[in-house]
């Protein structure tokens, strides 16, 4: 029958319409792993390491990926239960336990031992972070301190003595007092509620700890509440921009247009601002003041895998690579980060040698692994509702770090 | 159709102008161009921007005009977003989303609005229900429907949700049922089989309400955001949107290059909106529905 | 929906010539596509959700029962309340601008030159992309450096830091909605207005009646199904607010975005970022019946002031 015919025809349309489009991968034998970071700043450091890698295993092809940052973890978890995740991903340790513990992180540690790997080249701070019982899920790909960023014109301006080693809490209080000019627009600090670069240094500069040795929250102790109260009178006495003021332009941005006299902060930013050839000769780099003790947060990136590769056995050895000797020289050449890999941190300092980026490298024997317990990245989502009005002086510091704490401990707990 | 319409209110509102008052004429004008202005504002800010360095647009006071016109911000979006690949994925999306919306709707609506069959009623009700439920309810199921079929990360999963919208049917329905019948009737009485009725007698007569249905169609495709983000984990099959979404979290307050991002993405839209304002009008009139 | 008054003559029409319609079988194969799709991607997917709310699903693997829990924790949660409390304000907010497309619309059908000029001027936010429309007004909301704070200045009004306090946020993001969604409201209202007959205004001339005794003696009642209508899509669209909160406020340390939450932002938040696809299946349940109630409310309402003919 004619019609009928036509109604099969009819009916496939539909069909033939859904399948346009969906490509089907080629098998030319050419193994394809992608590599899924956020920093466009360090894409051509990953390019060259993909390159380089490319360059030893010519049947693999090493695709490097940049995903926003606001979307980068969101797009990975559903990557990973949609089991279209990438191949190899920059990993950090907040989000690690819960990826590590759901069975998501190809295990590497036999392909580690294979290729005679010695673990002693990485910070073992930065291998704790990322640590599961003695099992390897990653190699660490570089590392971050926290120090000073201060503009040296501003110093200049206001007569102030840029900070040195010897700085305590004092010293930077007195001098973003001197510096904080509201008339020019200039504060002497940025102030904002991060927990990186902020206020975890300066919990445990004043000898308090964010997790306690019991695995409970310690926020509320006195230490830890002196440690919050750093950051807080500098926005009660008027030294930073406000809140509000840091939440339309971020702390570093004002740092750029030169407007906040310091930023304590990461050494990632170091290409950020090295790049800005008006701001260059202004910046200068200071250890973080003390207080009861020095102290500074480590923390680094992790080249990890994705357990649901179809390539296993390539994949370890990208991430091998990718966080091994040449990988790192690429990094530092490029001044991208602070490579992990001991011995290349040299080609970092000399990429940038007008920035006195040693205080960074020296950081490293008084650091702290950043505090990571439970499901960190929930209760860390908690930390502007919480202090935020402590922060705009609605509340005291005390009790912000209280009710914080009870927060935490109810995450921890569930 | 509203289409027919406008065209026919306007001849009539011609000839009734001339009776208004100038007086009056003078003062809607000048409440009309007061709101075209706050209508337009933001759009002029943004292309004044875009020619400004990123320290002169954050300046207080700001300047104006460009002291010192730039199109650095240009150069910056298209080094750092793959527009045109991106723009690919967003086209394509949009024309499979589109074609396979008309097919879908065109088919349904003509056997709702004038086929009989069993049940005919009670399905109609269900898809008009559906009209009703909030999209975002369906993503998670529809992304577990996507990946469960392996094809995220593809074209067609940008587009398939879309092609089955309830209310492309419902808008196809209401253009059949205006057709007199007897044009079926006279085609069926020359023996021409239903598949054929449908094709070469109903079809065109309802071109109007397709051209609009393409429009709306493509508005959505254009402007979606949410389901591109999730159904393209990779990252490497996104559309523009997601792009210029992206380009906030790079470029934070790094404004000449959000504005010209914001702008050169925006731009096909708007050509396409200046060369088809009727559909575009129609369309909406038409639907009552908005994205 | 203009087209959407069903034709009485035509249906005495069709069930004349019944003996002349193929067998249903033809009705079933064209809807097949249709139905397909809507079974597949939007009944079963509801059905899932739905399921989903009674259970906690972890980031990784399955879930388990969880009866419930979900919604009592829902019930309990601040934040939902925070976040449907801003959704119901923004919802508001955009209503307070249907009497100015009202008014609009009715202006533009009185101007003869430049009626196309100022349609198209009001429909350019409609076709640009919402997030591109979000970050042109999050430059202007700026509170150091924006436009707006440096419009308000000349007239003494003091600024504000529009999208990083969240007392103005909602409201912030309210105005940009209304601007938005005015081009479609005014087609909207534009075909009902034009759906009005002529004579009723000549013959309330004969009588003396000026323009704005017009509007309200004639043009508001019998606009009134349209303005239903748009008020309808606005409570349902409103309700869904989700892009202009995601771009605009979600900087890296924007510190408003906590209390600023609409109940879509909370449901993408949960269900696609912290991946707690129990609790966000929950929200997206309530919100439906949100949505209902919200219009089903405003069917019973629009009795007392719809005015059909």
């Amino acid at each position: 029958m004619r019609n009928g015919k036509r109604w099969a025809a009819a009916a496939s349309l539909l069909v033939t319409l859904a399948a346009t489009g969906c490509s089907s991968a080629g098998g030319d034998g050419k193994v394809t792993l992608s590599y899924a970071t956020w920093s466009d700043d360090q894409k051509p450091a990953m390019e060259a390491i993909a390159k380089a890698f490319e360059d030893k295993h010519p049947n693999i092809d090493v695709q490097v990926q940049v995903l926003p940052w606001p979307e980068y973890w969101s797009t990975l978890q559903v990557g990973a239960a949609g089991r279209t995740a990438p191949d190899a991903f920059w990993m950090l340790a907040d989000q690690f336990p819960a990826y590590a513990t759901g069975n998501q992180l190809l295990n590497i540690t036999d392909a580690v031992k294979a290729a005679g790997v010695d673990l002693a080249a990485y910070p073992k701070a930065v291998l704790d972070l990322y640590d599961v019982d003695g099992k390897l899920f990653g190699l660490p790909k570089d590392f971050d301190t926290n120090g000073i960023w201060f503009n040296k014109a501003l110093f200049d301006k206001a007569g102030v003595a840029y900070p040195n080693d010897s700085w305590t809490w004092d010293d930077a209080r007195a001098a973003a007092r001197k510096l904080t000019n509201p008339a020019a627009g200039v504060w002497g600090i940025a102030a904002p509620i991060d927990r990186q670069g902020g206020y975890y240094n300066s919990i445990y500069q004043a000898g308090g700890t964010v997790i306690g040795a019991d695995g409970k929250a310690a926020v509320d102790s006195p230490e830890a509440i002196s440690g919050l109260q750093f950051w807080t009178q500098m926005h009660a006495d008027g030294l930073s921009p406000t809140l509000k003021q840091l939440s339309d332009t971020e702390a570093v941005q004002m740092f750029m247009d030169q407007k906040v006299a310091m930023y304590f902060s990461g050494s990632f930013w170091a290409q950020r601002l090295y790049g800005d050839q008006t701001l260059r000769p202004n910046v200068g780099v200071a250890p973080l003041p003390k207080a009861k003790q020095r102290a500074t947060m480590i923390s680094g990136i992790l080249n990890a895998g994705y357990a649901g590769t179809k390539h296993p056995k390539e994949l370890a050895e990208f991430l091998i690579f990718a966080s091994g000797k040449d990988a790192a020289v690429i990094q530092a050449k490029s001044g991208a980060v602070l490579p992990a890999y001991q011995g290349a941190q040299q080609g970092w300092l000399d990429a940038m040698p007008e920035f006195n980026l040693k205080v960074f490298v020296d950081a490293v024997d008084y650091s702290v692994p950043l505090p990571i317990a439970g499901d960190a990245a929930k209760w860390t989502g908690l930390e502007t509702q919480y202090l935020a009005p402590a922060w705009e002086g609605k509340r005291t510091a005390a009790d912000a770090a209280r009710a914080y704490n009870t927060a935490i401990n109810e995450v921890l707990a569930q | 159709m509203t289409d027919q319409f406008l065209r026919s209110r306007r001849l009539e509102r011609a000839a009734a102008g001339s009776k208004a008052s100038r007086h009056g004429e003078w003062v809607i004008h000048v409440v009309l161009a007061v709101s075209a202005v706050v209508m337009v504002a933001p759009f002029v800010w943004q292309l004044l921007t875009v020619f400004k360095s990123n320290r002169e647009a954050s300046q207080m006071p700001p300047t104006l005009l460009p002291e010192d016109p730039t199109t650095g911000a240009f150069a910056t979006f298209f080094g750092s977003v793959p527009f045109w690949a991106q723009l690919t994925v967003s086209v394509s999306a949009l024309v499979l989303r589109v074609i396979g919306q008309l097919a879908v709707a065109a088919l349904a609506g003509y056997a709702f609005a004038r086929l009989r069959f069993p049940g005919r009623k009670l399905l109609f009700g269900l898809f008009i229900v559906m009209l009703m439920v909030p999209s975002q309810l369906f993503l998670i199921g529809q992304f577990e429907i996507i990946r469960d079929l392996g094809m995220l990360d593809t074209i067609p999963a940008l587009a398939i949700p879309g092609m089955f919208s309830a209310f492309g049917i419902f808008l196809m329905r209401q253009a059949f049922m205006s057709i007199p019948a007897g044009f079926e009737e006279a085609a069926r009485l020359d023996g021409a089989g239903a598949l054929r009725t449908f094709w070469y007698i109903m079809l065109p007569m309802v071109r109007p309400t397709m051209a609009a249905l393409a429009v709306l169609t493509s508005l959505y495709s254009w402007n979606d955001l949410l389901w591109p983000l999730i159904v393209t984990p990779r990252g490497d099959r996104r559309p523009i949107t997601v792009g210029l979404a992206g380009l906030q979290g790079q470029f934070g307050t790094d404004y000449p290059t959000l504005m010209a991002g914001a702008f050169v993405a925006s731009l096909p839209l708007i050509l396409i909106f200046l060369a088809l304002q009727r559909q575009f009008f129609s369309g909406i009139a038409s639907s009552g529905l908005k994205g | 929906m203009t087209t959407n008054i069903p034709n009485p003559p035509l249906r005495q029409r069709k069930r004349r010539r019944g003996g002349l319609l193929p067998s249903p079988g033809w009705g079933y194969l064209m809807i097949a596509p249709a139905l397909i799709g809507l079974v597949a991607l939007y009944v079963w997917p509801f059905l899932t959700t739905f399921g989903k709310s009674f259970m906690d699903v972890p980031a990784f693997g399955p879930g388990t029962f969880t009866g419930v829990d979900n919604y009592t924790e829902l019930l309990g949660d601040g934040r939902f309340w925070q976040a449907l409390r801003n959704s119901a304000l923004y919802t508001a907010i955009l209503l307070l601008g249907l009497p100015v497309a009202i008014v609009l619309a009715a202006l533009i059908e009185q101007v003869g030159r430049g009626r196309a000029f100022y349609r198209i001027l009001f429909f350019l936010p409609v076709v640009t992309l919402p997030v591109a429309i979000s970050m042109v007004w999050r430059f202007i909301y700026n509170g150091d450096f924006g436009l707006l704070n440096y419009v308000l200045s000349m007239v003494g009004v003091p600024g504000q830091y529009w999208v990083a306090d969240a007392t103005f946020t909602i409201y912030a993001v309210g105005a940009v909605g209304i601007w938005m969604n005015l081009g479609i409201n005014l087609i909207i209202l534009g075909a009902g207005l034009q759906s009005i007959p002529q004579d009723l205004y000549e013959a309330s001339s004969l009588d003396g009646a000026g323009r704005v005794r017009q509007f309200f003696r004639i043009t508001l009642p019998l606009l009134s199904p349209s303005v239903f209508l748009v008020t309808v899509l606005t409570v349902i669209s409103a309700l869904q607010m989700f892009d202009l909160i995601f771009v605009m406020l979600r900087s890296v340390n924007n510190t408003a975005l906590a209390d600023s939450k609409t109940i879509v932002y909370l449901f993408y938040e949960k269900a696609f970022v912290e991946f707690d696809q129990g609790y966000g299946a929950a929200i997206a349940i309530v919100l439906l019946m949100v949505i209902m109630a919200a219009t089903l409310v405003q069917f019973r309402l629009q009795r007392r002031w719809v005015f059909y003919d």
